[in-house]
């Protein structure tokens, strides 16, 4: 399907680089005109971010744009000149939403603050994304997605043991927390209008919506005064619960008993009836208790068998276990992905057909079908001609001026 | 009357207990009455925070659970369904998680809310070989692919933690949702939305996928070959700072060096080299080998809150890794007030509890704690 369920929306999206975009990509997924306004002054710096297309760079090759763009519109305009700026603010005067994730101020130097363009468009829902929040001291800190996990406790939670953070890498949290939180505020921001007429200003500092996603274990410190602990991929309460080195080069299997039931499973599928008949190991306390023997015992039963075969008997037996599946594994050899339709293809005049996730979830049955990222300024005359009514002349006197690129 | 608030007027029937907790909440948190539709003992993670001999309480239950009502129908009589049917009926969004009551029979509750979004959260998603598959945190981690993507090179891979695969999954499930009753309310019909948590741990691995599309390369937990010698975690004096200071990145490799220049640090000698401009042998473990022992010989000297004053100073991309009391604690956050104080009977006193994940200039952001069983608020 190709929902239309925000016909009608219309965004002067500034964002760039990974979380911004990701949050106002959904909107154009579902219906939305997303104008996404670039310049070739300061390109979006993942339009020049791996992978490319067969290694070869270029502004309209890269994957990573791609998956963070789909069926936007680009718009080209130079907000370094005067008369791009205007075009800016006349393109904002003709949206619902403007979205920007630069650092604190830098919107409000191009006189794109919330205060200059309600003036524009009193009911405009204003998006701003900075890192650590617009005010407050610590709100210049430069950082980068790394840094909303050290700062928030996710990199030091991210733990193999005690004392030893490893945090998650640059893939974490940037694409999720960030994104969807801002989407999901614009949408509250939608109908808050719709119903009152009143548009509104979102500040979402990164840092401070990251940290509801540890919400637990900040509500956790603070009623008991102690730190939560770090447990890597043991859990608290049970065991084994971990991940299992497997036959093969750099296989793994993640198994967890969550239940007594799940424990006497995994204990004869591994055919280990000497486990399963002992007293001590009936209980959640006494096989936590014997975490290192069990760990030991599991360990020895997977290392013989590869990561397919180890989840397929354990998922057999109610046990829950799944390969650690990385980005080959899941796109060329998972089962379940495949059959709910999971991938997509999109041509694209540049890179030629390439690999989509489908938005994760199917709405009526149906798969949400994309539509392929924008070349840089590929709309920009459409934009001009159609949202701003400008003439031809004028569009070419803006170009040859270099206002448009 | 109340103002109007973002999802005022919207009435949220909740059968979560998991994956889908925390996207109630968050319509809850913006005026939607949210209200757990419980059996008689409770859905499994009140039964579980509850449990007799349990001697701390479950600080998640309290999270996830707040801004919310409880009614207690039993769904297995037929005064329970007839109940339900009734509250159905003028209900916006019905939520439902495998492994909970309903979840089951979409169908019957598509014909009791025809008008609702019904969203459906599990592990899998419906239908494929693995829809009815035990699940887990760490085992949808490994199974959406993003366990492989964390740790360091020779180990294990890595689970994120606090049940990340609830929190990613719940945003997505939010956001879907919140389209759908978009649509739902301009044209009048509802909407069923299957959410695979698996689907969205696979949807937010940065580029990983398009790697190996585009380029057949595997991204590594260790980042080999894409993360510079100067991106990780360093010892200081009393902890560990995250730095990031490539040269590509702004100027912070540049006002790193010259602080060092101001200290006559030796460690400089050899960051001065050349070979420090080239970026890709910068990702070379070569470099990342050379790299820890002359940085951390320099900020040795100093604690985290000295360098964070220094990175605010110079501009170097540099920061403290905190700890979860840290956090509680950190001024910047003191500053924007982000901390609320939370009243819930679950603790001997109000307690610190995370705000709001967005700031909204209108006051239309709010919470109360998470409701005793059939405390319909």
């Amino acid at each position: 399907m190709r929902p239309d369920f925000l016909r009608g929306i219309r965004f002067a999206d500034f964002t760039w680089a990974g979380a911004g975009p990701f949050g106002t990509k959904v909107f154009a997924d579902f219906g939305a005109e997303i104008l996404k306004v670039e310049s070739m002054t300061r390109p979006d710096p993942v339009r020049r971010g791996v992978p490319y297309k067969d290694g070869i760079a270029g502004i309209n090759r890269s994957g990573y744009f791609a998956s963070r763009n789909t069926g936007k519109k680009s718009v080209a305009i130079n907000l370094k000149e005067p008369d791009g700026l205007e075009l800016a603010r006349a393109l904002v005067a003709q949206s619902d939403v403007v979205s920007n994730n630069f650092g604190p101020g830098a919107m409000e130097r191009l006189g794109l603050g919330y205060d200059d363009l309600k003036k524009i468009k009193p009911d405009i829902i204003y998006l701003a994304m900075p890192m650590y929040g617009e005010d407050g001291p610590f709100s210049s800190l430069l950082g980068v997605g790394m840094t909303i996990s050290a700062v928030t406790g996710l990199m030091w939670m991210t733990a193999y043991g005690p004392n030893d953070p490893v945090g998650p890498g640059t893939h974490y949290p940037d694409h999720a927390a960030n994104p969807y939180h801002a989407a999901f505020a614009v949408l509250a921001a939608l109908r808050y209008r719709r119903h009152t007429g009143r548009g509104m200003k979102i500040d979402l500092s990164q840092i401070e919506s990251t940290a509801n996603f540890v919400g637990p274990a900040l509500v956790e410190a603070a009623a008991s005064g102690r730190e939560p602990p770090q447990t890597g991929n043991r859990s608290r309460e049970h065991a084994p619960h971990n991940v299992f080195r497997c036959q093969g080069d750099d296989a793994w299997v993640a198994i967890a008993v969550e239940g007594d039931a799940e424990w006497l499973a995994l204990a004869g599928a591994m055919g280990r009836q000497d486990l399963a008949g002992r007293a001590d190991l009936r209980s959640a306390a006494g096989r936590l208790a014997a975490v290192a023997e069990l760990e030991a015992a599991v360990g020895a039963w997977t290392a013989e068998r590869n990561p397919v075969e180890v989840a397929g008997l354990l998922q057999q037996a109610g046990v829950a276990a799944a390969r650690v599946a990385s980005s080959r594994d899941l796109i060329e050899e998972d089962p379940q992905l495949a059959a709910r339709g999971y991938w997509q293809t999109l041509d694209h005049p540049e890179i030629g057909p390439a690999l989509f996730t489908s938005p994760p979830y199917a709405i009526d049955g149906e798969r949400v079908e994309l539509k392929r990222q924008p070349l840089f300024g590929e709309h920009t005359h459409e934009i001009l001609t159609g949202v701003l009514g400008l003439s031809e002349e004028r569009v070419k006197e803006l170009n040859d001026r270099g206002i448009l690129g | 009357m109340e103002a109007f608030r973002p999802y005022t007027g919207i009435r949220v029937l909740d059968l979560t207990y998991n994956l889908g907790r925390y996207a109630t909440r968050l319509f809850g948190d913006l005026g939607a009455e949210v209200v757990r539709v419980e059996p008689p003992e409770g859905l499994p993670d009140r039964r579980r925070a509850e449990q007799p001999g349990r001697n701390s309480p479950d600080y998640g239950f309290s999270f996830f659970n707040a801004s919310k009502r409880s009614v207690v129908l039993d769904l297995a009589a037929a005064a329970g369904r007839e109940t339900f049917a009734t509250m159905a009926r003028d209900a916006h969004i019905v939520f439902l998680e495998r492994g909970a009551p309903l979840a089951d029979e979409i169908a019957w509750v598509r014909e009791q809310a025809p008008q609702a979004v019904v969203t459906i959260v599990s592990p899998y998603g419906l239908g494929g070989p693995w829809e009815g598959a035990a699940a887990s945190d760490l085992v949808l981690q490994a199974a959406g692919g993003i366990a492989w993507m964390t740790g360091r090179d020779g180990e294990p891979p890595l689970r994120l933690p606090v049940d990340q695969s609830v929190m990613i999954t719940s945003v997505y499930a939010a956001v879907a949702t919140a389209m759908c009753l978009f649509d739902a309310e301009t044209g009048g019909t509802g909407h069923v939305v299957d959410v695979s948590a698996q689907e969205c741990i696979a949807h937010s691995l940065q580029n990983a996928l398009q790697v190996w599309d585009l380029e057949q390369r595997v991204s590594h937990r260790a980042g080999e070959g894409t993360r510079d010698a100067s991106e990780d975690i360093y010892a200081c004096k009393d902890g560990k700072v995250f730095l990031a200071s490539p040269p590509t990145l702004g100027i912070s490799w540049k006002q790193l060096l010259a602080w060092m220049g101001e200290t006559s640090h030796p460690s400089l000698e050899e960051f001065g080299k050349e070979r420090w401009l080239d970026r890709r042998w910068r990702q070379t473990a070569e470099a990342k080998a050379l790299f820890r022992p002359l940085f951390e010989a320099f900020i040795g000297q100093y604690t985290r809150d000295e360098l964070l004053a220094e990175a605010l100073k110079r501009k170097v991309v540099m920061a403290p890794v905190a700890r979860i009391t840290d956090v509680l604690g950190d001024r910047q956050l003191a500053y924007r007030k982000y901390f609320i104080q939370m009243d819930d009977p679950r603790f001997e006193r109000p307690v610190q509890f995370p705000g709001a994940p967005y700031k909204m200039s209108e006051p239309v952001w709010a919470t109360s704690p998470a409701p005793a069983l059939g405390d319909r608020g």
